[in-house]
């Protein structure tokens, strides 16, 4: 496998997606559905005040991407990072292109790490996609005044934005890990709507794990639980072990996934 | 240039096959299977299967629905593992290559490309995954769509496309990859009468150039009309390995298909003759094979018996016999059909 073998498949793969309605819809939601959003609650009367940050909205602009990161948290990202990566591998299937994509000059090795990082950068240009409209959002129909932080204490412009933006950093490694996950069901089913949903429905049930009772090893395993770390970047004196252990837990998703699907699609025979 | 460039070293193999006479004689195959096993759990796909085709020949692989063939072409496009047995493409082990080689180029089943892009996008992203063997240029894409007849729709979106133009593009892009082994699974079964035509000059062009093209069918015609050398494979064997004229020389008579006054009586006048055999049909009538002498002696001898003959046609060609004769499942597939069956089969297991 070499580097520029990954190249030309990634270059393939972003050309395809380019050409595709799908993921230009998602990310021209995730541009336009903050702002819509943010326009909405300002021309309300109430704020969503039983959201984190949710009752400052009208005060400060960079309550805006806090409340939408808290709500995405729950099910849009397992969705966003999915949505291309549960599709990538079966859409070959469901084209029936795998034969026409493998009897070219590219390894199986080569078009698997071109699919998966093809499918991981789209994941972070989703997540900085809705990331930074919520942020713009937020400043340019609110304002750029302080922020109330979980602790309550008031924390000036730069440093509010400051977190905001390594808030949205600390959930791309949780990110990846559905996007792990969705590229393992995609090339394990075969099947697109089991590649996006299987995802979806895991992250759902992890959300539902974590309220429950039960050991902390365990809790901290659960995938969706890093999204919800960058609560303790938002308080008066940080504390970064939940985003070490979100790293460390996506990035082993991602790994034992990344490894059964490559074993998968290794050992397949196409078409037979 | 380049195109110039490979050629040259096709030609090169070409000249050591012409060279030698005999294309079966030349030391370097462009195409080398050996002992080529697969399974799929208790079912044998294929057993010890043999394939060896030489540069500057179209080589035919035929055989029934579900002989193998496709299995086969897709063990050598490396698309399927196989249990089994050694495979050289251009003189390199498919074991040692991680994807298809450089000069090697083809397709299996229905070929398939996506449906949102255009014909022409389709080939130049995939003339783009071949990368860093030196890109086509958008000229010799349209070159490829031109010679595959796809030239005026290759801005259309593939999901109007019929079977047929889809057949015809992936014929494009295998042509762009320069190929100097070319596997085709069924090139021609999607085409009209004319596009089947084309397709066929097409590929003879390839093989003039010097590349070796080998192509599986179920059409023995179609075969007979192209290729040089043949292999037959059914129940997952083997059965015919060599040259076309080889296949001729074991093919038994024509088969005619004959209508009389009166069927049992022209058995029995064939019974008598020597050169005729004459069976009862299927269909009702008799299934004749004789030569064209020994045939013209049993329509006399027809007439002095009183009975009249009411029809006759061919039924199949000579090759079509032998083909059927190779392929046929009868109850017992070891006992031969005829002599020159026999001598086939004879053959195969040498082959095997």
């Amino acid at each position: 496998m070499s580097r520029r073998g990954v190249r030309t498949v990634v270059a393939f793969e972003a050309a395809k997606l380019r050409a595709q309605f799908k993921p230009r819809a998602v990310l021209a939601l995730c541009a336009a559905g903050p702002f819509a959003f943010v326009g909405a609650v300002r021309l309300q009367s109430t704020v969503p005040a039983d959201t984190l940050f949710g009752r400052h909205m009208k005060e400060s602009g960079f309550a805006a991407p806090l409340v939408v990161l808290g709500f995405a948290a729950l099910w849009a990202l397992p969705v966003l990072t999915s949505v291309v990566a549960g599709d990538l591998f079966s859409a070959e299937d469901r084209y029936g292109t795998w034969t026409t994509v493998l009897t070219r000059s590219r390894s199986r090795a080569e078009v698997f790490a071109g699919k998966v990082v093809t499918a991981l950068a789209f994941s972070t240009l989703a997540v900085a996609v809705l990331g930074a409209s919520s942020l713009f959002a937020g400043v340019l129909l609110v304002g750029r005044q302080p922020l109330v932080d979980l602790s309550g204490v008031l924390l000036p412009s730069a440093p509010a934005f400051g977190r905001v933006v390594l808030a949205w950093l600390s959930v791309l490694p949780p990110a990846f890990g559905f996007t792990a996950l969705a590229v393992l069901a995609s090339v394990a089913t075969r099947s697109s709507a089991a590649g996006i949903g299987l995802p979806v429905v895991a992250g759902l049930l992890m959300q539902l794990c974590a309220y429950m009772d039960g050991p902390e090893a365990v809790r901290r395993l659960l995938l969706g639980s890093g999204f919800g770390a960058w609560h303790g970047l938002l308080t008066e004196h940080p504390y970064f072990r939940p985003v070490i252990d979100g790293t460390i837990g996506g990035g082993a998703y991602a790994a034992v996934c990344l490894t059964l699907a490559y074993r998968i699609l290794r050992h397949r025979d196409i078409g037979g | 240039m380049r195109r110039d460039v490979e050629r040259g070293r096709v030609e090169d193999l070409a000249c050591g096959a012409r060279a030698g006479g005999d294309p079966f004689v030349v030391d370097r195959p462009a195409l080398e299977a050996l002992a080529v096993s697969k399974r799929y759990g208790d079912r044998h796909a294929l057993r010890d299967v043999e394939l060896v085709a030489r540069a500057a020949g179209l080589h035919g692989l035929l055989g029934p629905n579900g002989a193998g063939k496709t299995t086969l072409m897709r063990i050598l496009l490396g698309l399927v593992r196989r249990d089994g047995g050694t495979v050289h493409l251009l003189g390199r082990d498919l074991d040692t290559l991680h994807a298809l080689p450089e000069g090697v180029a083809g397709f299996v089943d229905t070929p398939a490309f996506y449906p949102y892009l255009t014909g022409r996008r389709n080939l130049a992203l995939l003339a783009r995954l071949d990368g860093d063997v030196a890109s086509p240029g958008a000229r010799q894409i349209d070159d490829a769509l031109d010679q595959a007849g796809l030239g005026a729709r290759a801005d259309d979106p593939v999901a109007g496309y019929s079977t047929g133009m889809r057949q015809r593009l992936a014929l494009a892009a295998a042509l762009v990859r320069s190929p100097r082994l070319l596997l085709l699974d069924e090139p021609t079964s999607s085409l009209d009468p004319a596009g089947a035509r084309d397709v066929r000059a097409l590929l003879r062009q390839i093989a003039a150039d010097g590349a070796a093209v080998v192509l599986s069918s179920h059409d023995m015609a179609e075969v007979e009309e192209l290729c040089t050398a043949v292999t037959i494979i059914n129940r997952s064997r083997i059965v015919f390995s060599g040259t076309l004229d080889e296949l001729r020389r074991r093919a038994p008579a024509s088969t005619q298909a004959l209508r009389t006054s009166n069927d049992s009586g022209a058995l029995e006048v064939a019974a008598s003759l020597h050169d005729v055999d004459a069976r009862a049909a299927r269909d009702g009538g008799l299934d004749v094979s004789a030569d064209p002498a020994a045939l013209d002696a049993y329509v006399i001898a027809l007439g002095r018996a009183g009975i009249a003959v009411r029809g006759l046609e061919r039924r199949a060609s000579s090759l079509e016999s032998l083909f059927l004769q190779l392929t046929e499942d009868g109850p017992d597939p070891g006992a031969p059909a005829s002599r020159d069956a026999a001598r086939g089969r004879a053959r195969a297991r040498e082959v095997s």
